[in-house]
């Protein structure tokens, strides 16, 4: 809309609001849509945890060593490691029982019956990418990061709230945005209605 | 700029560290604030005496819960006596790669009667581990008429009751 006669344009208050939460939109939302997909994909995986541990593939096996000899626990961890042809100095070596033994490596433990000799050999691996957006999303740093995932919610909030105003008219708030933002809260209402309440 | 940054980063670097004791490392939860640990084996022989006091205890991490990392298995590796230390999950995570390192643990001593469901499913649960994998890593952890606090196995076991640390803080050696 064009102003006065001098030039200068003047923009109606509510076109000056949707400008702004248009560009708050799109700026909050370049701004956290990198951690909106590390959280997202972290969040699919901690779903299925009764299934798996989302962080760490732990791959085991067992193997024979034949019967091990009578000896001191740092013997015979030493005589595990030659038979199993390991050549790394173990992080901590503990006899949990006169017939059990655990060795501890990097990113390896591996469990002894003694004097049987037969070993669980499990190696402990993180998961790809998985483990860093589960960090992340489950704040297992703490601290700083608490800080950074208190802001990344208030963003979140921002997103909702200037989302639903981007667009007027009948595709927004005043016709299928409304009916989309009421399906959108009546599902986790009929589920808390159905489960918890 | 540069400092700035270095300094920024060292911060963050430092946020996770705290020493407990002569133990240095990354700290989970409160930490550690007790000065001197119980030994294990002390805390399990007259298990009664600790139930409701807060004890810290030193040891060997040698098992953690694989999918929720809500406990760890701290070990005396002179005795192979352990405990339990169990968090309240999501609060403190205790990551499986950490099995191996010594760490020190906090928290209140407890004893948790069990369920016959809970006795059940222990028992089926040895069985099953008795004819897996676990058999080839030992015997069978709760055997007639060995001590229900053997060492290696789960959380100590006495009169279908278990002893374990609710655990407040822990500090793991790097």
């Amino acid at each position: 809309m064009t102003g006065s006669g001098s030039g200068l344009r003047t923009t109606p208050g509510p076109v000056r609001l949707r400008r702004l939460i248009i560009a708050t939109h799109r700026d909050v939302g370049y701004f956290f849509a990198g951690l909106t997909v590390i959280y997202a994909v972290s969040g699919v995986a901690v779903n299925h945890i009764e299934d798996w541990n989302p962080s760490y593939a732990v791959r085991s096996e067992l193997k024979e060593l034949g019967p091990l000899p009578e000896a001191t626990t740092e013997a015979l961890a030493d005589e595990v490691l030659r038979r199993l042809a390991i050549d790394e100095e173990p992080k901590s070596v503990v006899r949990m029982a006169p017939h059990q033994l655990k060795v501890f490596l990097d990113h390896r433990n591996l469990t002894v019956s003694v004097p049987g000799g037969t070993v669980a050999d499990e190696r402990v691996r993180r998961r790809f990418a998985l483990f860093e957006a589960n960090f992340l999303h489950l704040n297992t740093g703490k601290g700083l990061w608490t800080w950074i995932a208190d802001l990344y919610a208030v963003g979140l909030l921002v997103l909702a709230c200037t989302g639903i105003f981007i667009i007027p008219g009948k595709k927004g708030l005043g016709g299928r945005g409304r009916w989309l933002l009421l399906a959108g809260l009546a599902i986790p209402l009929a589920y808390l209605i159905w489960k918890a309440w | 700029m540069r400092r700035t940054i270095a300094a920024f980063v060292s911060v963050i670097a430092m946020a996770g560290l705290a020493p407990a004791g002569e133990l240095d490392g990354t700290t989970y939860g409160s930490g550690v604030t007790i000065a001197d640990p119980t030994p294990i084996a002390t805390l399990l022989s007259k298990p009664d005496g600790f139930v409701g006091q807060k004890v810290r205890v030193d040891g060997v991490i040698t098992g953690v819960c694989e999918k929720r990392g809500c406990w760890m298995q701290l070990t005396d590796p002179d005795t192979g006596q352990g405990v339990r230390i169990k968090v309240e999950d999501g609060v403190i995570v205790f990551p499986y790669e950490s099995m191996g390192h010594r760490a020190a643990a906090e928290g209140t001593f407890e004893a948790v009667k069990l369920t016959p469901e809970q006795v059940a499913a222990r028992a089926a649960a040895a069985k099953e581990a008795a004819a897996g994998a676990a058999a080839a890593a030992g015997e069978p952890c709760e055997k007639a008429g060995e001590p229900a606090v053997k060492a290696g196995c789960d959380a100590p076991v006495k009169d279908d009751t278990i002893f374990l640390i609710r655990g407040t803080g822990a500090v793991i050696q790097s």
